[in-house]
């Protein structure tokens, strides 16, 4: 099975769905389980698309990182899609664009394509954020997203210029062997990582975040938190370590700077928050830098296993509250107090999730935090635990606080109907993280299977 | 020189998203950010005295000097990709103006 059809098979549908309309939900949905059968059959290889040989043509790369990557973004992309669809099926056909777009943005292997790809599931992005219905939200994640991928596209021109490629392989065996000073090419990757630092909602090109997710609603909370996160924190592992961005190590310690940053900043406003999505929000804010601290230092498949365990997380988190709003109309701390009391099995699930991302032992969150503290002392840098170890504190202590406030309540305990298929699906997520917490094997296997990469091949 | 032009117009761009309070004034400095990095990009395959890269039966030897195409390629999808933001976002201004009956951004309040 060819890894085109990934990405040709949703851009496909999306066409038909808009001519038949009322099908275009069931279309989505067919489509989205498809791309999630299809990716069983896919093997590591690289594709050249109308048969012209790379550098020339554009070609996708299919390595084990890129398999595992899209194995967590269409799964995700189908929980989502199957648990909200039915009150958003006028988004159906931008929904398979997405799709097509988040795929495309993990299997490409050249530079301009992957503008394209940024370009196309951002459009997509920006519409789904339209039914929060706060147009100058999404207008101000318009401008902001525009404006990067413009870096981006500059940056990759000047690279161009340079070596004369857009292919990534090409580009880094041109780099090694020219021996240009790393300085020179820093300017340009740096105009890049600034492009794609919008997506990834790191310091401080993260003005969009509070605006969107603040109000994000069933759909688009778990899909920008935690599908589209997944995506671009991925997007940023393969470039980082697979193919290219190098950068002088003073540039390189700017960007650590940066994200140190982004990391304290965002736990510390999450402790500051009185909302809970904007508690959620500031805190995948962190934890996005955590990420790409991971796949900077070239700790491979551990970032791979920590996106997918905030990613995972991340979607019962936003799933669960965003439901509990749209009945109580309101997301304050307050306001949900005691949600879990008549809500149980639910508020377990929550429960899990919120403490995987906490780093709690039992869950895999816990595995993959002890692995990356224990990679970081061993390439012996001691600042990032530390900083780590701190926020994580941080983080401990407000999520409790609302975990306390979520699960007690004397009287009135607001009773809300979770949805049948909602519920088995948080629990059955939230059982997963117990049972990859337990299984440390089957976790490093995982991290072993994507360092066997075969990225970097024309 | 024409890469300076084009420099020039990104940055001015950038200043205009940077320092303007009116949606649609934002969607034009946005437009004028994309032509200058348009601009740039052809800039970057231009070649003094090049003549388009097509063989006909006047220039059809080898030590012919043509422009480089591929930016000119990369240019025609940058532009339609541009066109669909500017579309989005004046859709969106226009959401703006039915739900608060202004384009200045400081009087719609915090949302």
């Amino acid at each position: 099975m060819s890894a085109v059809f990934l990405i040709v098979v949703p851009i496909l549908v999306a066409f038909i769905s808009i001519l038949f309309k009322k099908a275009a939900p069931y279309l989505l949905l067919i489509a989205s389980f498809a791309n999630v059968i299809m990716l069983y059959f896919l093997s590591p290889e690289t594709i050249l698309i109308g048969g012209y040989g790379a550098p020339y043509g554009i070609s996708l790369i299919v390595s084990n990182f890129s398999i595992a990557s899209l194995y967590i973004v269409n799964i995700l992309f189908f929980l989502v899609v199957a648990l909200t669809i039915k009150d958003f099926k006028k988004l159906s056909s931008i929904l398979l664009v997405a799709l097509a777009g988040l795929n495309g943005l993990l299997l490409t292997g050249d530079l301009f394509n992957l503008f394209v790809f940024i370009e196309i599931s951002g459009i997509a992005a920006y519409l789904i954020t339209t039914t929060n219905n706060k147009p100058l939200a999404t207008f101000n994640y318009l401008v902001l997203g525009t404006v990067g991928s413009s870096f981006y596209l500059l940056g990759l021109i000047i690279l161009y210029n340079m070596f004369g490629t857009l292919n990534m392989a090409d580009l880094v065996s041109e780099i090694t062997s020219s021996g240009i000073n790393p300085l020179a090419v820093s300017l340009p990757f740096l105009f890049m990582f600034i492009g794609l630092g919008v997506e990834a909602k790191l310091l401080p090109f993260n003005g969009w975040v509070k605006g969107i997710l603040g109000s994000s609603n069933k759909l688009s909370g778990p899909m920008i938190a935690s599908v589209y996160a997944a995506a671009i924190g991925l997007l940023f592992g393969n470039l980082l370590n697979t193919y290219m961005f190098t950068f002088d190590s003073k540039i390189q310690l700017i960007i650590i700077v940066v994200l140190l940053g982004s990391i304290t900043a965002g736990e510390a406003m999450a402790y500051a928050s009185t909302k809970v999505k904007e508690i959620l929000l500031f805190s995948s804010i962190a934890q996005a830098g955590i990420v790409i601290l991971v796949f900077i230092n070239g700790l491979v498949g551990l970032g791979l296993v920590l996106v997918m365990a905030n990613a995972f997380a991340k979607f019962v988190l936003f799933m669960v509250i965003t439901q509990a709003e749209s009945e109580i109309g309101n997301d304050d701390v307050d306001a949900l107090q005691g949600l879990f009391v008549e809500n149980k099995i639910v508020g377990a699930a929550f429960t899990v999730s919120t403490l995987s991302i906490l780093g709690l032992p039992l869950f895999l969150g816990f595995v993959v935090k002890l692995n990356v503290l224990i990679s970081f002392i061993s390439l012996d840098k001691f600042l990032f635990p530390v900083v780590i170890l701190i926020t994580s504190i941080v983080e401990g202590v407000y999520f409790i606080k609302l975990l306390i406030k979520l699960w007690h309540k004397e009287d009135n305990a607001p009773i809300i109907r979770f949805d049948f298929i909602l519920k088995y699906v948080v629990v059955i997520i939230a059982l997963l993280l117990v049972a990859y917490g337990l299984l440390f094997s089957e976790v490093s296997d995982l991290v072993n299977y994507v360092a066997t990469s075969i990225g970097g091949i024309l | 020189m024409l890469q300076y032009a084009a420099i020039i117009l990104f940055v001015i761009g950038l200043y205009g998203i940077l320092s303007q309070r009116n949606v649609i004034k934002i969607i034009l400095s946005l437009n004028i950010l994309e032509i200058g990095l348009n601009l740039f990009i052809i800039s970057v395959g231009y070649v003094e005295g090049g003549i388009a890269p097509i063989l006909t039966s006047t220039n059809n030897t080898s030590n012919t000097v043509f422009v480089d195409p591929l930016p000119q390629a990369l240019v025609l999808t940058a532009i339609v990709i541009g066109v669909g933001t500017t579309a989005l976002g004046l859709a969106l201004a226009k959401k703006m103006y039915q739900k608060y009956g202004t384009f200045e951004i400081d009087e719609m309040g915090a949302e």
